[in-house]
């Protein structure tokens, strides 16, 4: 561990592909027993932050350390106590999911494969165990990957959209299992688009967008700085619900597209609003939460277009890209 | 089916890869557990031992015999002469795809199942994959012509043992002659180690199965070609197919044993070559986390 005790500490990590500078001076911290949440839009640079952290992709700028040792100080041993994935996790599809584990718990060493049908079962895959890998929906090899990275007894989980494919039950039962997993002192980074998983299930948030890093901190900072959820409203009277929107009460309404309006408030100043149609005779026939407090900040940080909502133009800038320096070096 | 929500003891405790650390020895072992679970490699296994008695049917049942192969006239006369007939028949282009069936897609199907990120995030080492892997491919091509040695020798004893006439006319008992069947198809195994670090480095050049098994057959068939070519005598001695011929000189009279020699050079050469080749491009590449 370093002085601060980082699981994972990631410092001005720089990543060329070509002309594209995939993430640029990103630093990335995960103390020991945190849950950390890595969100970004597509191409944002999450999947080769996670590379870089699994030692398959080098930074051309910038140190990782994991446990306070790079991998060069470490030599052979870096990835000791780190399991996880990076993007869906692949198999030999000609093998069985235990065929598949065996052979990863081989290359891991030690008592690993005596830990294979404890971890098969755990994941709720012991009655497809011995069915080939191809016949495997994305869920069930979604939970042979989170079985391939427990096996290895991590004290640090990397997870790339872990819960991909997985039923509604497969998801709660994983932001579960990973709350536990850290309560026992593993650290484990998330990587999701999913900001309501994100919400539920981490400490600390880190947003990247275009490779540069736009937010990082705990859950309750975000949470503390994020814009009133969005809310779609269908009503008897949208004219008459527009009007009552005008005359105060911290809510901001507008036409949808579609039909009906949609809503810019905060749960507590929604129920007055709503309270205040039933009174005024606008009955309100649909209601639904459309994004929320942490997924309008996630868009504004990121300049992503939120769904039919008319929308505030972030005050937060989206980070440019920075352009490749012609003297760097060519990597890929 | 659920994911198991609550606690998990049992993986509590010392980090996989934290004791001992098992090296090339362990990655070639899963190889060639997995090489043996492939349908296709049971299936070169079973092709490997059955052929040479399928071709001592075939001969058989027909009067004529394949007079312009060395030993082709011979074959109704010794069953001696038929594994030689396979051997100067076939080795040049068989043998070459038969190793370049594994070797050409031992690290390339890595890439076809999208299997790198999941073996390079263990507790192993990039050298001890590739050495480990790479040991496979030389294990299959060995169990390979080990088989088909066995199998041609014993389809020729069973079609009659009876003396051959060699290469220079001298008749050739039949317990020298077996000794010289084995010799033959033992020197065969050069230029095909040649041949297999020539497909795993198309397999890793490439990363693409159909091309790592491809370009190795492709190269052989070309080779047999510009053997054709009137080259100087360093420049046939440099061709990766030029030893497979190398077994003629075992059966002249007098025996000799210069172009085994200068064969066991060339194939290591290329092996040498190859196999660095393949090193260097392996330990160089960037696997994953593409913009």
């Amino acid at each position: 561990m370093t002085e601060a005790g980082f699981a994972v500490e990631a410092l001005g990590v720089t990543k060329w592909f070509g002309e594209t500078t995939a993430l640029d001076q990103v630093d990335f911290r995960v103390g020991p027993g945190v849950v950390q949440g890595l969100l970004g839009p597509n191409g944002a640079g999450k999947t080769t932050l996670l590379s870089a952290l699994f030692g398959l992709v080098l930074p051309d700028e910038g140190s990782v350390r994991l446990f306070g040792r790079t991998r060069a100080e470490a030599g052979p041993g870096w990835l000791d106590g780190v399991g996880g994935f990076v993007e869906t996790p692949r198999f030999y599809p000609y093998l069985s999911g235990r065929r598949n584990l065996a052979v990863l718990a081989g290359l891991d060493g030690g008592d690993a494969a005596d830990l294979v049908d404890a971890a098969l079962d755990r994941v709720g895959l012991a009655d497809a165990a011995r069915r080939k890998v191809r016949g495997y929906s994305l869920g069930m090899r979604q939970r042979l990957g989170l079985a391939a990275a427990m096996i290895r007894r991590p004290r640090l989980l990397i997870l790339d959209e872990p819960a991909n494919g997985m039923d509604p039950a497969g998801i709660r039962d994983l932001r579960t299992a990973l709350r536990h997993l850290a309560r026992d002192g593993v650290s484990v980074v998330l990587s999701s688009h999913d900001m309501g998983q994100v919400e539920e299930i981490c400490d600390c948030v880190t947003v990247l967008c275009r490779g540069r890093v736009a937010f990082a901190g705990g859950l309750e900072v975000m949470q503390a700085g994020a814009p009133d959820p969005v809310w779609l409203l269908d009503t008897s009277d949208d004219d008459a619900a527009l009007e009552r929107a005008r005359q105060g009460g911290g809510v901001k309404a507008g036409r949808r597209d579609s039909g009906g309006l949609v809503v810019h408030a905060a749960q507590d100043r929604l129920d007055a609003y709503v309270l205040d149609l039933g009174r005024a005779g606008v009955a309100v026939r649909g209601l639904e939460l459309d994004v929320t407090s942490l997924e309008s900040l996630f868009f504004q940080l990121t300049g992503e277009p939120e769904r039919g909502s008319p929308g505030e133009q972030s005050p937060l800038a989206r980070p440019p890209r920075r352009e490749r320096e012609p003297a760097g070096q060519e990597v890929r | 089916m659920s994911l198991a929500a609550g606690r998990w003891p049992e993986f509590a405790g010392p980090a996989a890869g934290a004791g001992r650390r098992p090296g090339v020895l362990v990655v070639w072992r899963l190889e060639v557990a997995k090489l043996a679970s492939l349908l296709r490699v049971r299936a070169i296994a079973i092709l490997c031992m059955i052929v040479p008695f399928l071709a001592v049917a075939g001969l058989n049942l027909q009067s004529a015999t394949p007079g312009d192969t060395p030993f082709g006239q011979w074959v109704h006369v010794s069953g001696l002469a038929i594994p030689m007939v396979i051997l100067g028949f076939g080795a040049q282009w068989l043998l070459p795809v038969l190793t370049a069936v594994v070797a050409g897609d031992i690290f390339a199907a890595e890439d076809h199942f999208g299997t790198w990120k999941t073996i390079l995030t263990r507790s192993r080492t990039r050298g001890q994959l590739f050495a480990g892997k790479f040991a496979a491919a030389v294990t299959f091509a060995v169990a390979a012509m080990v088989v088909l040695t066995t199998a041609d020798l014993a389809a020729g004893l069973l079609a009659g043992r009876q003396p051959v006439v060699g290469l220079g006319g001298q008749l050739v008992p039949a317990g020298h002659a077996t000794m010289l069947v084995i010799a033959s198809w033992a020197s065969q195994l050069l230029p095909v180690l040649g041949f297999t670090a020539l497909a795993v480095l198309a397999s890793v050049a490439t990363r693409n199965p159909v091309a790592g098994v491809g370009i190795p057959v492709l190269i052989a068939w070309l080779l047999q070609i510009v053997t054709l070519i009137n080259l100087p005598a360093w420049g046939q001695q440099a061709l990766l197919s030029t030893p497979f011929l190398a077994w003629h000189g075992f059966w002249a009279q007098p025996a000799f044993y210069g172009p085994f020699r200068e064969g066991l050079l060339t194939s290591a050469g290329w092996f040498a070559v190859c196999a660095a080749a393949s090193w260097l491009v392996f330990a160089r590449r960037t696997i994953g986390g593409a913009a």
